[in-house]
């Protein structure tokens, strides 16, 4: 964490990021017809500074190619004019030095000889001039001689560490690229840099602090009958802690601008691929959500972008012939709803097919019909959408961090894909009911309804429920997570429980009420046992937060035996990553596909657990970590005898291919980045070096 | 050798070394998981935070008779976790010679004032029910 050349780099990183997302915003509205100075004054200064920061720290091919972009726009800016054949050229260039910082290669020649060409293409029209070779620019020739970055140390952010924004970002709803607008301006980030568990210890005490004072009410009784003086200073005292607790929460969210950047970009792509016309807006950037789900949001996010623009946009002729603009149009728009955040994916597409739309009338909902693997709107399957449509994946998301998936779409008109998160992973709406002594909670976003049962039936041994003339698989929620009580009572209860594409009906005794908790985690020692966490209620009582899936998913209603000799089931996968982050979401990832997982923090300590566990059925590390690294960690693997065989993959974000042949040769057995991160790619890996 | 808290298990004597012990605390109400590892009775609050309780009687494979009256809240690679324990008896320096257990769950057997007594590995305790629980 406090290595210079870290910090360096990651503020490199940082810095360069941003600033390719304002030169590519700024190409984009110059090609959608905004030929202001200002966009060139702005992709010069971005592109100069790239170039001085790349010698910084020793990418002489970013500096070359940044430096062959500042020639080219010289010109441009000297002459006023910038011909629509000049924004693929820089496109190609921004987008290799993305791919470059993100620890991918760059075809340096190939983009020099393109800007060269560029820059001849340029001179010729403007003087005609015939000595547009003279001035090629060198690789690295200016890269060292350039002005540090204005960025101050306390602006760099390492992985790991949360930037809590010292002052108010401003505001960042952007249009794009549909009218003029102005590329965002770089954020003032005037931050402290806080280790997040500090930030996630302060919550628990200040998550403390509020239940006591909720106990603090509940013990002196119902508010009515209290003192007038006594119950307001209650209620103020109560509502500050409350306060003091949404601060703490904010603490860890970020705005939605932080992964939109390269967004747009990529929607333009994915309509050149597809030969569309699509304008992009995006609404609500400044919409702040859980670094976590922030950073897990990207994939998912792209995904549903992609699917708008190949299934949903229709080609130019093909609208005009359905009387619609020849350029179609998707918005992302992020809105806060309580405590959650609406991502919304919105396209004036062809919409569902109406046999679909009669489907999902008739089966319940239109995410649960399209959620079933492989359907898709344009009735076939495109390179560009890949295999199936996803969108189940996109579901499981959702559901994994207690959020849901929702569509909206009428034939012909559009489509809107509607993604609810928890704006911050530590708070939940839950759903609170009894079992037996006990008090459980489910996220109340997966709960369709609650019905008070009048009658149960069995099909073929099961319990089934009727709900509106149609069954439904019924079950103890006692069963399905595996314990034991009392013969349920009389009249109870069904939760009806949407989730992994699947509906059933969980019986329990009796409803306690919705409400807002602070999730806290049950520990390693319960990470399989099928909770989400735990919330102190406010008469002092502990509600386990059952996880969805693991309803849905249901036990073998076997006796319990002692763990300590226990045979194995799923196979159990060892994930070594040094950032929190990275190894959460690999952790939930892999634990939503029905694996178990161990995770550690670094090499020494996944060593540590490899030895002592002979059941660690595939291990997952990140290359850099501190203390033992992901190849040395492989390499002291296979020279141990008993453990030569253990799969390794290797997740990094060091893409090139010398890291590659390196990984290899420490006896990896796949080798993928960060960069590019797919979550079904990690998944098929997975699944093939295992062999299930 | 070190210091060693020393303490009573279904009325065998035990020793867990004083650097894995956070506190003694009574045993309050446990809030019963579904779906855990017999050894793991519950969970309580302890310090603002949600520790599962842990049946040391059951993982040293002692049948305890007399109810456990007191909960020992330990911590070892950074995992908290609380053992029933009948009670404590004293906390002591102790130099003596470390003997090899049979146990896994045993860093090994002192013998003092001709009496014997474990010395406890919570970390190997954790560490096994963490792989047997995920």
């Amino acid at each position: 964490m406090t290595d210079p050349d870290t910090e360096l780099w990651e503020a490199f990183h940082e810095d360069v990021t941003h600033r390719l997302d304002e030169m590519e915003a700024a190409l984009l509205a110059i090609e959608a017809g905004d030929p202001g100075t200002a966009m060139i004054d702005s992709l010069f200064r971005n592109v100069h500074t790239i170039k001085g920061t790349a010698g910084m720290v020793s990418m002489g091919d970013v500096a070359a190619v940044a430096h062959a972009v500042e020639d080219v726009l010289a010109i441009v800016r000297d002459t006023g004019t910038f011909p629509p054949g000049l924004v693929d050229p820089l496109l190609h260039a921004t987008g290799a030095v993305r791919g470059r910082v993100n620890g991918g290669d760059m075809p340096v020649d190939a983009l020099l000889a393109e800007l060269a060409d560029a820059l001849t293409a340029l001179r010729q029209a403007g003087s005609g001039a015939g000595d547009a070779w003279a001035q090629t620019p060198e690789p690295g020739s200016e890269g060292t001689q350039v002005p540090r970055s204005q960025q101050s140390p306390e602006d760099w952010v390492s992985r790991g560490v949360l930037e809590v924004p010292a002052r108010a970002v401003p505001k960042q709803g952007r249009e794009l690229p549909g009218g003029p607008v102005a590329p965002r301006p770089i954020p003032e980030q005037r931050s402290v840099r806080v280790d997040p568990v500090k930030l996630d210890n302060l919550l628990d005490v200040i998550g403390e602090a509020v239940q006591d004072g909720r106990r603090l009410a509940h013990a002196l009784g119902p508010e009515a009958e209290l003192p007038k003086a006594l119950s307001a200073a209650l209620g103020a005292g109560v509502r500050t802690l409350e306060q003091l607790r949404d601060s703490a929460v904010r603490m860890r969210t970020l705005p939605l601008a932080v992964i939109a950047g390269p967004l747009p970009r990529a929607v333009r792509d994915f309509a050149r691929a597809a030969g569309k016309d699509v304008t992009f807006t995006v609404v609500g950037a400044d919409t702040e959500l859980d670094r976590v789900v922030l950073e897990s949001l990207a994939e998912p996010l792209t995904h549903l972008l992609r699917n708008a623009v190949a299934h949903g946009i229709e080609a130019p002729a093909d609208r005009e012939r359905l009387g619609k603009p020849a350029r179609g149009h998707i918005e992302l728009r992020a809105v806060p709803r309580g405590n959650l955040v609406e991502i919304v994916v919105a396209d004036d597409g062809r919409g569902v097919l109406p046999e679909v739309a009669d489907l999902a009338g008739r089966e319940g909902s239109l995410a649960d019909v399209l959620a079933h693997a492989g359907y898709s709107t344009a009735g076939e399957v495109t390179h560009l959408a890949g295999r199936g449509v996803g969108l189940d994946a996109v579901k499981s998301y959702a559901h994994s961090l207690g959020g849901a998936l929702e569509i909206r779409s009428q034939p012909g008109h559009g489509m809107e894909v509607t993604l609810l998160l928890p704006v911050a992973l530590a708070m939940m709406d839950v759903l609170l009911f009894e079992r037996g002594e006990a008090v459980f909670g489910v996220p109340l976003a997966v709960v369709d309804e609650v019905i008070q049962v009048s009658q149960l039936a069995t099909l073929s041994g099961r319990l089934s429920l009727t709900v509106r003339g149609r069954p439904l698989p019924a079950a103890d929620v006692a069963v399905l997570l595996g314990g034991h009580a009392p013969p349920l009572s009389r009249r109870p209860r069904a939760l009806i429980v949407a989730v992994l594409g699947r509906r059933i009906a969980v019986l329990c005794d009796a409803l306690v009420g919705q409400e807002e908790v602070m999730v806290k985690s049950l520990g390693p020692l319960l990470a399989g046992a099928g909770y989400l966490g735990a919330a102190v209620l406010g008469d002092g009582r502990i509600a386990l937060l059952a996880e969805p899936a693991a309803l849905v998913r249901g036990r073998p209603d076997t006796p319990a035996q002692s763990g300590l000799d226990r045979p194995p089931d799923p196979p159990r996968i060892l994930v070594a990553e040094d950032s929190f982050t990275v190894r959460e979401l690999q952790r939930i990832i892999l634990q939503t596909a029905g694996y178990r997982v161990v995770t550690a923090r670094d090499g020494t300590e996944a060593l540590r657990i490899i030895t002592g566990d002979a059941d660690i059925a595939l291990v997952v590390t990140d290359l850099e970590m501190p203390g033992l690294d992901g190849l040395e960690l492989t390499r002291a693997i296979r020279a141990d005898p008993a453990r030569a065989a253990l799969p390794v993959v290797i997740v990094t974000s060091r893409g090139s291919e010398e890291d590659q042949r390196r990984g290899v040769e420490a006896g990896a057995d796949a080798y993928m980045t960060k960069h590019n991160f797919d979550q079904h790619a990690l998944l098929a890996t997975v699944e093939r070096l295992i062999g299930r | 050798m070190g210091t060693y808290v020393r303490l009573t298990v279904a009325a065998e004597a035990y020793a867990v070394p004083v650097s894995n012990v956070l506190a003694i605390v009574g045993p309050g109400d446990l809030t019963a998981v579904p779906g855990a590892l017999p050894e793991i009775l519950g969970v309580r609050r302890l310090r603002g935070q949600i520790v599962p309780i842990i049946d040391l009687a059951l993982v040293l494979g002692l049948n305890a008779t007399v109810p456990q009256r007191q909960l020992l809240l330990a911590e070892a690679d950074g995992v908290k976790a609380g053992f029933t324990i009948e009670e404590v008896s004293s906390v002591d320096e102790l130099d003596g010679q470390l003997e090899a257990a049979e146990s896994d769950f045993l860093l090994g057997v002192m013998v003092r004032d001709g009496e014997p007594f474990g010395i406890i590995d919570v970390a190997r305790i954790i560490g096994s029910l963490r792989r047997a629980g995920s």
